[in-house]
């Protein structure tokens, strides 16, 4: 917005000189005093200077050839960032140009999105899929609060954000008005509760080396998000000394692996057990993570439940238990919970009474151990933290890079005259689980036929037009079960994790980042996206369209924030006064919003509103053929609440 | 936040059932004299007390704070289910007498009975994909 910069600074300077020397003068020590004052006091006034006052005007440097923002984008093309998300804002303007002319609009590439919160939920389902950040640039006021939101769901959710904001340090630089609303003494305060580092640099060399450093830490497990303020004067003024500068080297850290004592202590445990269960929140990273723990799981051949922070456990897999949580977790003897967000609710209830009592699922004497990074880094204001979790053994190392070593150990420690214990309990194990999915099967043949369409028979519908793709599911807003109680999960991608942060809005811009990571693997995104998290952040259909990202979003509506309708329900119902009025507040009706609509007015295939479910296959057919051709689509379903 | 699903409602639901199928095989005083329901006037309490919002229309099951079990063909009894409505062992909302008063629950447990419930899942070929 705005624009800046007209200072008279040559008079203004020599203005202010004089008025100094004068100054100066008149609190001289009384001994000076008798000297001769080389000024008259009666002439130290300024009076016209007409020889300045009739020539023309000094000018101001008009153009340079060098610019602070260029070295800036030497540095980013160092850190392999392959996209920086932005609305755009004068506040960056000097790096934005640079980006876009000096740097090619190449590594990073520029995104255009129409809401701050969008370019950092966009980053933060990139990152989760490409296993790197993502860049953000966003205005270092109004535009820092806008992705405020996004940040901490990013940071719930162990996810590295690039974040660079704008900022103009020296008040003497500001021009008046907007220059002022968007600068900050320290803009990071909005945010430093939930990013893991910040820096505002005051020279070129400074953003050097903290862009560098600022990488570094992001990157570290436990991950999170950074950000520096750019001083405008660095970002657009000429470079002073450019033969002085230099980037440093970036080295990421290698992640830390748990205490091997403390591991052998734990593979003993595992190995000991009777029944032993794994529980996975948001551990693995790469495919390779997913593998070893299978090889762990099948070496035990105990249960494994995913609480799908991550991509963690083949859902398909005999012994995944996801669904099984409390039943597996009420018969063990040893749990090994494995980077979860929340030790303590995976091993207990709280009822939403008007007493809220936790109370174990866990039998007394229950070993646990913990390894994560979680215990590593803690902050003190927003409680993400969870609840204490009372461990046996608490390991501080990254899950996925502690799995070799755990797996090794696991295989040292299992008696051969075990092996057919374990071998009974897998097919025990195998048994449940085919009849869990049986039971699931059974339950989604239910209201097949119904209008408004069940989640059931959406999930299958959408399931039965992508499993023959290279799919990945790249956000379900609201949680519905249906996808991973029926499809098959076997790759890292296929599932991408939630907000974090429980922050709504996050579905439709995190699936759409998802996706750009997705596309030059040629993989297929779809994402179930809620109706009210879309109203949240619609313009993200419209990046979707700008940039040709191939995503089908397939839009839940409900239409309500129904979770709130629940919870009003349950208000009313503690109260006795009926539900009558729990729509109030609560409900997308009068009027139902037009979801194909918006789709089309932003330049997005759109279908919908859909109530009759026989009409499902052939519209996600259609909308699947532009999606594999390389654009986003969307369908709109009017579904059972959930 | 806890598990992406979550599921606390799920096992404590179940123990819930099978805690109050128990007792519907039992006798408590006042299942001595069931009341009849009335199917249609259950489908429209079912719809106006809120069921259908954890539960589904057709009683094809939903979630709230956990997964909220199909009630279509329940195995519970009528007195079971009433009393399960009135104090649920889980996150569901109770329903008081003044609310859902007995022989409310019984139409919709009418209701509910007269729901097609599942179909054969070799009936749904994309199922088994």
């Amino acid at each position: 917005m705005s624009k800046r910069r007209n200072s008279p600074v040559v008079g203004r300077r020599n203005f202010l000189k004089g008025a100094t020397l004068v100054g100066a003068a008149a609190l001289t020590p009384r001994a000076a005093q008798a000297q001769p004052l080389v000024v008259p006091l009666a002439r130290a006034v300024p009076r016209p200077n007409l020889v300045a006052e009739t020539m023309p005007p000094s000018r101001d440097p008009v153009t340079q050839t060098t610019g602070g923002g260029d070295f800036m984008v030497d540095v980013l093309k160092t850190l392999d960032l392959d996209y920086c998300a932005i609305s755009p804002a004068s506040m960056f303007r000097g790096v934005h140009e640079a980006i876009v002319n000096y740097g090619k609009n190449i590594k990073p590439e520029l995104l255009t999105c129409t809401h701050e919160e969008i370019a950092v939920s966009m980053a933060q389902g990139y990152a989760k899929i490409e296993g790197k950040p993502m860049a953000v640039m966003t205005h270092g006021t109004v535009g820092l609060q806008h992705a405020a939101m996004a940040l901490y769901n990013s940071f719930c959710d162990r996810v590295p954000i690039y974040l660079m904001v704008g900022n103009i340090i020296d008040a003497d630089k500001r021009a008046p008005g907007g220059d002022w609303v968007h600068s900050a003494q320290d803009p990071a305060s909005l945010v430093r509760d939930f990013v893991k580092w910040d820096d505002q640099p005051t020279s070129l060399q400074h953003f050097a080396e903290s862009a560098v450093r600022a990488y570094k830490i992001a990157t570290t497990p436990p991950m999170a998000p950074v950000m520096l303020s750019l001083d405008t004067e660095l970002q657009e003024n000429p470079i002073p000394d450019v033969e002085s500068l230099r980037i440093p080297k970036l080295t990421k850290v290698a992640p830390p692996q748990g205490d091997s004592g403390a591991i052998v202590e734990t593979a003993k445990l595992l190995a000991a057990a009777e029944n032993p269960v794994l529980i996975v929140d948001r551990m693995v990273r790469t495919q390779a993570g997913m593998e070893r723990l299978v090889e762990l799981a099948e070496t035990l051949q105990c249960p494994v439940v995913d609480m799908a922070g991550r991509m963690n456990f083949p859902s398909r897999h005999p012994l995944n238990h996801s669904f099984r949580h409390n039943a597996v977790v009420s018969q063990a003897d040893v749990i090994v919970g494995i980077e979860l967000n929340d030790y303590w609710g995976a091993v207990n209830l709280m009822d939403d009474r008007i007493v809220r009592k936790g109370r174990p699922i866990y039998k007394p004497g229950t070993k646990m151990v913990s390894i994560g990074v979680r215990d590593l880094f803690t902050k003190a204001n927003y409680q993400e933290f969870q609840r204490y979790a009372e461990v046996d053994i608490a390991i501080g190392g990254d899950g996925e890079a502690s799995l070799p070593a755990l797996i090794e150990a696991v295989k040292r420690a299992v008696e051969p005259g075990r092996k057919s214990a374990y071998e009974a309990r897998g097919k025990k194990l195998a048994a449940a689980k085919l009849k869990r999915v049986e039971q699931f099967k059974s339950d989604a043949t239910i209201g097949w036929d119904a209008s408004p369409v069940s989640m059931g028979r959406l999930c299958a519908e959408l399931y039965a037009q992508i499993y023959q793709d290279d799919w990945s599911l790249v956000g379900n807003g609201i949680r519905s079960f249906w996808p991973h109680r029926l499809w098959n999960f076997d790759k890292a991608y296929r599932w991408n994790g939630a907000s974090g942060g429980g922050g709504v809005g996050y579905n439709a811009p995190a699936s759409l980042g998802a996706a750009l990571a997705n596309k030059k693997h040629g993989r297929l995104s779809v994402t179930i996206n809620g109706d009210g998290d879309l109203m949240f952040t619609p313009g993200t259909l419209w990046t979707a369209a700008h940039h040709r990202i191939p995503i089908l979003y397939v839009v839940h509506n409900n239409r309500a924030y129904h979770q709130e309708y629940m919870y009003l329900q349950t208000m009313a119902n503690r109260r006795a006064r009926g539900v009558e009025n729990a729509h109030i507040g609560t409900t997308l009706t009068d009027p139902n919003i037009d979801f194909a609509a918006l789709a089309k007015s932003l330049g997005v295939y759109g279908e919908g509103p859909i109530t009759d479910p026989n009409e499902l296959a052939p519209a996600l057919k259609r909308a699947l053929a532009m999606v594999r051709r390389g654009e986003p689509a969307l369908i709109d379903v009017v579904t059972e609440p959930r | 936040m806890g598990s992406v699903f979550p599921r606390i409602a799920g096992t404590l639901a179940a123990t819930g059932l099978a805690i109050l199928v128990g007792l519907g095989a039992g006798k408590p005083a006042w299942s001595e004299d069931p009341p009849a329901g009335d199917a249609a006037n259950g489908k429209r309490l079912y719809v106006a007390v809120g069921c259908f919002e954890c539960h589904g229309r057709v009683g094809q099951g939903g979630a709230y704070t956990g997964p909220a079990p199909a009630l279509a063909k329940t195995a519970l009894s009528v007195e079971a289910f009433v009393a399960f409505n009135r104090e649920p062992p889980n996150n569901m909302p109770a329903y008081a007498p003044s609310v859902l008063p007995e022989n409310a629950a019984a139409d919709i447990y009418a209701y509910l009975q007269s729901l097609p419930g599942p179909r054969p899942v070799t009936d749904v070929p994309i199922l088994n994909d």
